[in-house]
């Protein structure tokens, strides 16, 4: 019996696609189940063909799958490119004669345009879906209402009245179809977020109250999640004039003692570029959060990759300490949103968190965020400096000389992009500049002792290793949770840079390395040749715009379906 | 006079440099204005007009060429209590920075940016700027520039009218020391324009 179900709701853009998934996975939420949403859109703001996929279950769910059990089609045609997800089970709704499509599944016509026509209103569509699903998997129609309600305000009326027609004519016509998820329901209260908004909580807990960006997806929602934000948090939120602009006014308020995070996706990270050497340099503590989709240039801007490791983890010119962080979940996205900013401010250099589509836009049912306890740590601040203070002091053995911020009287300092002394005024002198250097190069060292442990999953005595970084972690998790393979640990590597010095040890106890990057290259693979001996014996890359499924994983890694 | 805002370093501008007096003004400016070290931020861009960046003892902070007025924006919205300046050259302001000057004026941000307007790109030795007449033959447009030089008071003016945009030339450092203190005291945007000769490469504009 089956204990997971997917849902897939698909039209042109504006038909509240994304709205109906979101409240159909807080009712899931509300029932006790895990979820784990997933969306595909075009660069497009009308038309074309969306998607908003929900995976649940009553054990916890750690990405989508690629079957789907019910599909909606809110206007007709849109569930033709989807027929390798359908299977003998799969419940195919639309408001169309179904001419015997090519697929075992069951389509069945559902008279859409007759229920929204007896409400009065052509907006509702995707509310007549919900009401059909509601009864299909018998769920609480209250828990609808009070979602309905809260979600539409003046229009919630003809909605809540779309949602009861549709689930009467469900119940007249749909009952042999009733199906019941197996297992346990979970007992603590979640809620749902996506990976981007899961960063900025974690941003905020973390003491976080400076953000600037400049609008580009999918790193765009941690910007509308944050100037939201500053409605009641004390958080400074800017979208300046271009990403120069977003660094730079990130620096000045990092020096002038705010604590700061900047994000964009792999375009808008290029014009970063700079500033990232100059925080190192200048011992500038900031958080770069960078959300990739698929390049070169503008690439595919709505889908995902993995294609920026390298990128960030050689971001900036020259040679200097720098922190590379992955989640490879949105509770990940969360706790390192919260690392990201105590190690930037403890480190006093730049720290990277790199995320990407699937994983920064896609939804998972988490415990609630907002309740989370705030962790603040302010590094080595120098509350009293004397006469004569040395910002960069050399005599230190971590490499983090004490800093002040401007106002502190005897604190006066020169943040400076040139090579500089102990007091920040530029130097040429060659005794110095490679002291400072070898400074600076001591808190890579200070780094790897905070940085997140890499982490080892599955069963004793295995003699196969899948190692990967970042979103894939989801559902490769997924796989052999729901498919045990004995045989396989998994290694998700969760600092990039610098690189675990644990790493060649824990590798080196398995037969056979597998490596899984959403990326063509193998740039994980890469990086780890570059620290130690590193030969992975099969390396799996996927590079079309699309996440991994766990079935498909199942089947590049055992050669089986 | 020594100045508690002077730095041990001393100046290695060319003797005779117009920053001298750029540098003498804004002593003397945050002197009348009673400021303490601790109490300024300057922003200084990447020229030579920057490298006063060593000469001043407060907070500052030596950005990278273009970027002194995103700093500077950074460091006043952080915190508005403290006196934010930008001391840059002709090519980070009106050049590689431009975009983030109209940026700056639109916001009115309370900054006061101090452009020493050579004509010219003096520290990597004297290449044409956005300032340099049309047709001025340089080191690197030996026949002549094409394009037509920024006038950057008007241009910020037509921008918003409201922010203090002046040109002033150091021919007549009175005008300059006064201009400086002007700005200071400005409560909005203020952008200086000080026309200056570099002694090192301005022949290159005359001859
Ligand atoms: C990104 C970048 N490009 C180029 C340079 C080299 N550079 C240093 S100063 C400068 C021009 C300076 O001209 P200006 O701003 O007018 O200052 P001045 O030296 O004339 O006072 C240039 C191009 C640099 N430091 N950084
Ligand atoms: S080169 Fe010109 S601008 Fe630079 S210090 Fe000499 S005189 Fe001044
Ligand atoms: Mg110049």
């Amino acid at each position: 019996m089956t204990n997971f179900l997917s849902l897939k709701f698909a039209g042109p853009a504006g038909m509240g696609i994304k709205s109906a998934g979101q409240l159909f996975s807080r009712a899931l939420i509300a029932h006790g189940f895990s979820v784990h949403d997933y969306n595909e859109y075009p660069s497009l703001v009308r038309g074309g063909h969306n998607t908003y996929q929900v995976s649940f279950s009553s054990q916890k769910i750690f990405s989508p799958h690629y079957s789907v059990d019910y599909f909606f089609s809110l206007a007709g045609g849109h569930w033709q490119e989807h027929l390798k997800e359908f299977s003998g089970d799969t419940l195919v709704f639309g408001d169309e004669n179904f001419n015997r499509p090519p697929s075992p599944a069951k389509f069945i016509s559902l008279p859409i345009k007759q229920i929204i026509d007896s409400v009065g209103n052509s907006l509702v569509v995707n509310t007549v879906c919900l009401g059909v699903i509601a009864f299909l998997l018998e769920l609480d129609t209250d828990i609808f209402t009070d979602l309905l309600s809260s979600q539409y305000g003046k229009l919630a009326e003809v909605n809540l009245n779309a949602f009861h027609r549709a689930y009467d004519y469900a119940k007249n016509n749909y009952s042999p179809h009733i199906r019941h998820l197996s297992g346990k329901k979970l007992r603590s209260p979640q809620i749902l977020v996506d990976g981007n908004e899961a960063f900025g909580w974690g941003f905020l807990k973390g003491g976080g109250d400076f953000y600037a960006a400049y609008p580009m997806t999918p790193a765009t929602g941690a910007l509308h999640f944050l100037a939201e934000k500053q409605k009641d948090h004390s958080i400074i939120v800017l979208h300046p004039e271009d990403e120069l602009a977003v660094a730079n006014i990130g620096a000045g308020a990092a020096v002038a003692g705010r604590r700061v995070a900047v994000g964009t996706s792999g375009g808008g990270f290029v014009l970063m570029d700079e500033t990232i050497s100059f925080c190192g340099i200048a011992e500038i503590g900031m958080v770069y959060y960078l959300v990739s989709r698929p390049g070169p240039a503008t690439g595919l801007p709505t889908w995902t990759s993995q294609g920026d490791l390298l990128h960030a983890v050689h971001a900036g010119h020259g040679e200097f300490p720098k922190v590379v962080l992955a989640p490879g979940n949105q509770e990940e996205s969360f706790a390192f949103g919260q690392l990201a900013i105590n190690l930037a401010v403890r480190l006093q250099t730049p720290v990277v968190v790199v995320s990407d589509k699937f994983l920064a836009e896609s939804s998972a049912s988490l415990p609630n965020l907002s309740r989370h306890k705030t962790v603040v740590n302010q590094g080595k601040r120098e509350i009293s400096p004397k006469p004569g203070y040395r910002r960069y002091r050399l005599d230190v053995p971590d490499g983090i000389s004490p800093y002040t911020i401007p106002g502190q009287s005897d604190g006066e300092f020169l943040s400076n992009s040139y090579e500089h002394d102990e007091f920040g005024f530029a130097t040429e002198d060659s005794v110095v500049a490679a002291s400072m250097n070898e400074k600076r190069f001591k808190k890579n060292a200070t780094a790897r002792r905070l940085v997140p442990q890499d982490l080892l999953f599955g069963p004793k005595g295995a003699s196969k290793l899948i190692v990967s970084w970042g979103s894939p972690s989801g559902p490769i998790l997924e796989m052999l949770n729901r498919r045990p393979l004995p045989e396989y640990n998994f290694l998700q590597v969760r600092t990039l840079w610098p690189v675990s010095a644990r790493l060649p040890k824990i590798i080196g106890r398995y037969r056979q390395i597998i490596v899984v990057e959403n990326n063509q290259t193998g740039q994980l693979s890469a990086l780890l040749k570059s620290q130690f001996s590193f030969a992975p014996h099969r390396q799996i890359n996927k590079f079309d715009g699309r996440p991994y499924y766990p079935e498909e994983l199942y089947h590049l890694i055992t050669g089986q379906k | 006079m020594a100045s508690t805002f002077r730095s041990p370093v001393l100046p290695t501008w060319c003797p005779g440099c117009n920053n001298y007096l750029v540098l003498a003004g804004l002593e003397k400016a945050f002197q009348s204005q009673k400021l303490s070290p601790s109490q300024v931020a300057i922003a200084y861009d990447i020229g030579c007009a920057g490298n006063m960046a060593d000469f001043i003892k407060c907070y500052g902070v030596h950005t990278l060429h273009g970027r002194s007025i995103p700093v500077a924006m950074g460091l006043k919205i952080a915190n508005p209590k403290l006196t934010v300046v930008v001391v840059g050259g002709d090519g980070g302001i009106y050049g590689e920075g431009l975009n983030h000057l109209v940026s700056a004026v639109r916001m009115d941000i309370d900054i006061t940016v101090l452009v020493s307007n050579n004509y010219l790109y003096s520290l990597t030795t004297g290449q044409t700027s956005p300032t340099s007449p049309k047709g001025a033959k340089t080191k690197s447009t030996p026949l002549g520039t094409a394009s037509l030089p920024i006038d950057g008071v008007s241009l910020v003016k037509s921008i918003n009218p409201k922010v203090l945009a002046k040109s002033v030339d150091c021919q007549s450092p009175p005008s300059v020391i006064a201009a400086i203190e002007e700005g200071i005291k400005h409560p909005g945007f203020a952008l200086l324009d000080i026309s200056q000769f570099c002694l090192a490469f301005g022949k290159q504009l005359v001859g």
